[in-house]
Formats: structure tokens, C-alpha cells, sequence
């Protein structure tokens, strides 16, 4: 049975142009440089990586926040790359998004009401206000809010209650696919909990896919049916969730995932690390071959001076020349 | 003798709706080199608590009540007549014998002065070296917290540095004077996984080599199992459990405990075992419940927990839990 992807994207690079001065030598931030992945109707695909590896810019130019330089990405079929207008308009209808920080998100002149109800009145959704306000008072009820809360404005609701309102307004338009970009990185452990419960029950509901961005590697495993790596703006590996936490095989995922402090002291304490030297490399100046060479234990001559593409491997999909036949 | 001996620690801060007490009757003792985790949720009082210990309270905090005894010295703000001479006192203390760890690199290092110059600081301050003296040391420092060439480092000014480095730095100040007791609040918070193991790598080994006593502020249970040899749990400015590592992850007796615990994803779990989370959220501490400040959100909650504050019962030398679920009239 093949199913047909919801998100497919191929070799996209997003580059941006940090010269200073008209003078100076050009310098571009290879932020997103070849990335490739497929994400299925009903999956959640997790994104992690350290900070700066382009995580967030994959996702905002996903959403079409940022134009890609080149690549493609495929939306239910439809090459949205290069769209724009009221196709673009359309398409934002289809595709969603969760921010990172509550707190600067929402608007704070307006109330909750008025901030759900926004994207239903920009794409045309409902005829009049009564039908727009019953459908906030059901979407408060299922983000597990109160339909009294509607008149409220966001400084009377805690971090964990504001992001339950940004999940609205982004279920709001009936979207399919939703890029989560580090929901719940600003929330405390036990909010954490309910928001991603949250999240899991929406989708079962309705049928939804997420892109979910976040550093928190314990996490992301556990809301994933598939992860991607990245590093320097690149894919390192990309696979089942856990057979990508179990069995990884890029060097920089398997240091990448025993740096994750486990939850249990006597697993935690007895754990080896590999702890990696140095840290990323500037994405303005990247290394020439593989991004990870620099740290990378195994890294061989080859390493340096060639890119390794990605290679399938089962059910996976590597870059790394370990695993070239 | 302990090193560190809180008592009944109570602070207060004055705000225009009325008083809110972030700190409220809490107690634990510290010896020489351990390391001793408090947990908590954002509010919950914990980086209070160690601010009113090492005197740093914003201008509207008051310790209202409680003992800190330090290396033997009562430095309860009530134990010194004026203000003055009690800012005094932990002036001399912090950075010296005691010191601190603070979470943001970027906020805590001075923009605008070289590195140098924020390292020899408190050496200049504290110890009788001369400048070249304390410059050496301040190379070794670095050498120490694992700079590369620090010769050349040391005359950069932070921005020059990654949050990894940066927080490298901050490390080294706080090691200058061979402290203690070093007070670190959610010293990897702001940096990613491989740094964050890198830098708690480099305070593990630390801790061997110099048998410093560490207070680890954190909300990562994760990095509290990894460092910590005892584990205090805050909720609503109280201390509702407080144990060795195994004790509070292995036989956990407060419901908070527990329910921090199964709210957390732990990777080396196979199934989606489905995370719980603890309903509602956190006390507003304007107004904190009479009883156990937990009680809103317990789903053991009895009548009792409402109106009264639970006692404390003792399992173990080291393991007290304050639940009136534990309580010998308590059904079981």
C-alpha cells in the first residue's frame, strides 16, 4: 500500500544574505542547504537539532514564511514553492502554524475572541459573527478552555493556557497540517504534559499531520511517528522513531542522543556519554565536505573534502559515508 | 557538621496587590560535597530560596523568618543590626567562599569588559594576589573549565564567545576563589544537548576534584538524575519532598512527585505509554491555600489537605515527605 504523502520536500535550500555593506565580499547563511523528506497524512514527523541548524527556518519556509532559493515542496500534490496571491492565501488556509513563545504570539489588545476569530474572517470561512462565535466557543472547548474565557485578553492566562489559545486560532481555519515550531519549550514540565496530550488528541480527531520542531529530544521521541535530524542545515538521518532512538546510525545522532539525560539515576549515572567536542561550525562558512566532520570521531579524508548525499538505508535515509556500499 | 543549614526560611515580597510569599517555612541542611537538586515549576519559589540564603532579593523581598547557618556562620539577615552591615558581610561571602552560577550567560558577563577583567575581579576582591598573579590564575581557570588557547581568549569580550563558552566563563568565575558551596540556577537551560552534557560533565568532574558542595536549581528531572545525590521537590514555596536520588525517583511518596514523574517523556521507554499530565497549574502565592498548597490539583486530595498544612513524616534518615496521605491515620 503506497499512500501518497501530504508534505513531500525535496533538496529545498534556504539561504539568506547577510553582506555587510555594498563593499564587502557577498557572505550568504546556507541556513536550510538540501533538505529532503516526506511526511504522511495523520503522521507527525519530528524535527530536532541543535540550535541554529535550521530546524525553525525549514519550518517557517514550509509555511512559506521565508522563499526558498531552490528546491521544491510538495503540498497535497501542488508545488507551493513558488506560489503567491490568493493561491498562497489558499494554501495558508491548508497549513497552519504553533509558535514557540506565547507570550509574544498573541496580540495583547485583543481579546481571545477577537484573536481566534481572525483567520475565519481573513479566509471567508463563516457568513456571520454568530456563526464564527459558536465556532470559537467550540474550539476554547477543545483546547480545554471556557467558553467565558472568550471576552478575556492573553495577560489574564498563564503560558500553558495562551498556547491552548494559539492552538485554536491555528485549528480555526480547519487546517491539514500543522508546523509546530517548539510549543512547549517555553512551558513548565507538567504543562508540558498537558499540551502535547493535547496535541496527540486533536490529531486523532481530526486527522491531522504535524511538523514538530523542538530541541527537547525526550519529547519529541514520544509524539513522533518519524524524526529527522538535522545539523548545519542539512538531514542527517530520518527514520521511525524509534528505530532512529534505538538503533541510530549517523555518528552525530548517536551523540546527539546519548548527550539526553535520562529521567532514572541509575541509568543516568551509569550512562557513557560521547560527549562531542567544539560546537557548530558557522553556517556562513560551513566546512567544505560533511557539516558534522569537524566533530565527527569517524570522520576520514573523504569526509572532508566530499558531501555525503543521502543514502537509504531499510527504512531510513542517511548521509553519512559509513553506510555507503 | 553540615555546611550549610537552612531553618524555617520564610521571604515575603511587597507588591502592590499585597504580600506574596514566595519562600514559605522551608528547611534542608547541605554537606561537603554533595550535590543536592531542587525541582520545581516556574514560581514555585526555588531560585527564591537561594537568593534570600546568599542575600541577592530584589529591593521588595523581606526574609521574614529562618536561620541560615553557613560554614558554621549565622548569615540570617536578622543576626546583623543594619542592612549595611549585613550586605557587608555576603559581599564578602559571595564569590568567595560561596558562589553562584546564574542561568543566562549572556545577562550575568559585562558586554563591555574583556574577560580579563570579569575573571580577575573577584580574585582581585577576595585574595591578596597581584594582578599578574591573578591573571595566571585566571588562565588557569580557563584551561580548567576547557577554553581552547586561553592566551588568547582572555582579551576577547563575551560576545566573542558561543552560550557553551560563555557559560564556561561564568563557571570559571564562580571557581576563581575555590568556593565552598557553589549555587548553580538552571546553569544549562539556555544551552543545547551536547553543550548542556559538556557543561555537566565539567561541574561533575568539578565536584570530584574539588569536593565542593553544589546546589543544582533545575526544572530537568533529567539532569538532576544524572548530577544529584539528593533531591528536593518544591511546590508553592514549600519543600514537599526531599530525598536521596533513588528515594525520590525510585519510591516517590508525594503525590507532586509522582506526578512530575509521569509527565515527563522518558526516551528509553519503548511503547507510547501515554504521559499524564498534572491537571490545572500552580498556586498563586498572593494567596496560598491554607492546607497543602498542592491540594487543588492532588487526585488524593482529602478534607483534610484543605484546611490543614500537612505534617512532615520521616521515612529514612535522609527521605521526608510533607503528605497527609502518609500519615499513620491516614487510610491507606
Amino acid at each position: 500500500m503506497s499512500e501518497k504523502p501530504i508534505l513531500s520536500v525535496k533538496d529545498l535550500k534556504t539561504h539568506f544574505d547577510v553582506t555587510k555593506g555594498i563593499f564587502s565580499p557577498k557572505q550568504i547563511v546556507k541556513a536550510v542547504d538540501g533538505v529532503t523528506f516526506d511526511v504522511m497524512p495523520n503522521e507527525t514527523f519530528g524535527l530536532v537539532g541543535e540550535s541554529g541548524c535550521g530546524k525553525s527556518t525549514l519550518g517557517r519556509t514550509i509555511v512559506k514564511l521565508y522563499d526558498p532559493v531552490s528546491g521544491s515542496i510538495e503540498f497535497n500534490g501542488q508545488d507551493i514553492s513558488k506560489i503567491k496571491g490568493s493561491d498562497l492565501k489558499t494554501f495558508r488556509k491548508d497549513m497552519q502554524m504553533i509558535f514557540q513563545d506565547p507570550y509574544a504570539s498573541l496580540n495583547p489588545r485583543m481579546t481571545v475572541g477577537e484573536i481566534i476569530k481572525e483567520p475565519m474572517i481573513i479566509h471567508n470561512i463563516y457568513n456571520t459573527d454568530e456563526e464564527r462565535e459558536a465556532r470559537v466557543v467550540e474550539l476554547l472547548k477543545i483546547v480545554g478552555l471556557k467558553p467565558d474565557h472568550i471576552r478575556r485578553y492573553p495577560a489574564e492566562f498563564s503560558g500553558g493556557q495562551r498556547q491552548r489559545i494559539g492552538i485554536a486560532r491555528a485549528l480555526a481555519v480547519n487546517p491539514k497540517f500543522i508546523v509546530c515550531d517548539e510549543p512547549i519549550s517555553a512551558l513548565d514540565v507538567s504543562i508540558q504534559a498537558q499540551v502535547i496530550n493535547l496535541l496527540k488528541n486533536i490529531q486523532k480527531e481530526m486527522g491531522l499531520s504535524y511538523l514538530f520542531i523542538a530541541h527537547d529530544l525526550s519529547m519529541v521521541k514520544h509524539i513522533s511517528d518519524k524524526i529527522g535530524v538535522m545539523y548545519l542545515g542539512h538531514m542527517m538521518e530520518c527514520g521511525p522513531s524509534n528505530d532512529v532512538y534505538h538503533r541510530p546510525l549517523h555518528p552525530y545522532t548517536v551523540a546527539l542522543l546519548s548527550a539526553i539525560p535520562i529521567p532514572d539515576p541509575e541509568v543516568s549515572k551509569a550512562k557513557s556519554r560521547i560527549v562531542l567536542e567544539g560546537e557548530i561550525p558557522s553556517p556562513i562558512n560551513p566546512p567544505k565536505g560533511c557539516p558534522f566532520c569537524t566533530r565527527c570521531s569517524k570522520a576520514t579524508e573523504r569526509c572532508h573534502n566530499e558531501m555525503p548525499q543521502p543514502i537509504q538505508v531499510g527504512n531510513r535515509q542517511v548521509s553519512c559515508f559509513l553506510y555507503e556500499r | 557538621m553540615a555546611l550549610l543549614e537552612v531553618k524555617n526560611l520564610s521571604t515575603e515580597f511587597k507588591t502592590d496587590q499585597g504580600r506574596v510569599q514566595a519562600v514559605r517555612d522551608v528547611s534542608f541542611s547541605l554537606n561537603q560535597g554533595e550535590v543536592l537538586g531542587i525541582v520545581g515549576e516556574s514560581g514555585s519559589g526555588k531560585s527564591q530560596t537561594m537568593y534570600s540564603i546568599i542575600g541577592l532579593l530584589a529591593e521588595n523581598g523581606v526574609v521574614t523568618e529562618g536561620d541560615v547557618t553557613f560554614d558554621g556562620v549565622d548569615i540570617s539577615r536578622k543576626n546583623f543590626k543594619t542592612k549595611k552591615a549585613y550586605e557587608e558581610a555576603m559581599r564578602k561571602l559571595r564569590g568567595n567562599t560561596m558562589a553562584m552560577i546564574f542561568q543566562d550567560p549572556m545577562t550575568f558577563l559585562n558586554p563591555v569588559l574583556k574577560i580579563e577583567t570579569q575573571l580577575i575581579e573577584p580574585l582581585m576582591n577576595h585574595t591578596k594576589m597581584t594582578k599578574a598573579q591573578a591573571r595566571e590564575r585566571a588562565l588557569e581557570l580557563m584551561r580548567l573549565v576547557g577554553i581552547p588557547s586561553p592566551e588568547k581568549r582572555i582579551t576577547q569580550y563575551p560576545f566573542e564567545f558561543s552560550g557553551g563558552m560563555r557559560q564556561r566563563i561564568v563557571i570559571a568565575i564562580a571557581l576563581a576563589c575555590n568556593p565552598k558551596l557553589i549555587i548553580a540556577d538552571e546553569p544549562t537551560t539556555a544551552l543545547d544537548v551536547t553543550i548542556q552534557a559538556q557543561v555537566l560533565e565539567l561541574i561533575d568532574h568539578l565536584r570530584e576534584e574539588r569536593d565542593s558542595a553544589i546546589i543544582m536549581i533545575t526544572h530537568d528531572l533529567g539532569v538532576v538524575a544524572k548530577l544529584c545525590d539528593r533531591v528536593a521537590i518544591m511546590y508553592g514555596g514549600k519543600i514537599v519532598e526531599i530525598g536521596t536520588d533513588k528515594e525520590i525517583f525510585y519510591d516517590p511518596k508525594h503525590p507532586y512527585t509522582l506526578g512530575l514523574l509521569s509527565c515527563i517523556a522518558n526516551p528509553e521507554d519503548d511503547d507510547e505509554k501515554e504521559l499524564t499530565p498534572i491537571p490545572g497549574s500552580p498556586p498563586d502565592l498572593l494567596n496560598p491555600p491554607k492546607g497543602c498548597p498542592f491540594v487543588d490539583r492532588c487526585t488524593k486530595a482529602m478534607r483534610v489537605c484543605k484546611d490543614h498544612m500537612p505534617s512532615v513524616t520521616t521515612f529514612s534518615d535522609t527521605h521526608q515527605c510533607a503528605c497527609w496521605l502518609n500519615h499513620s491515620k491516614a487510610v491507606k
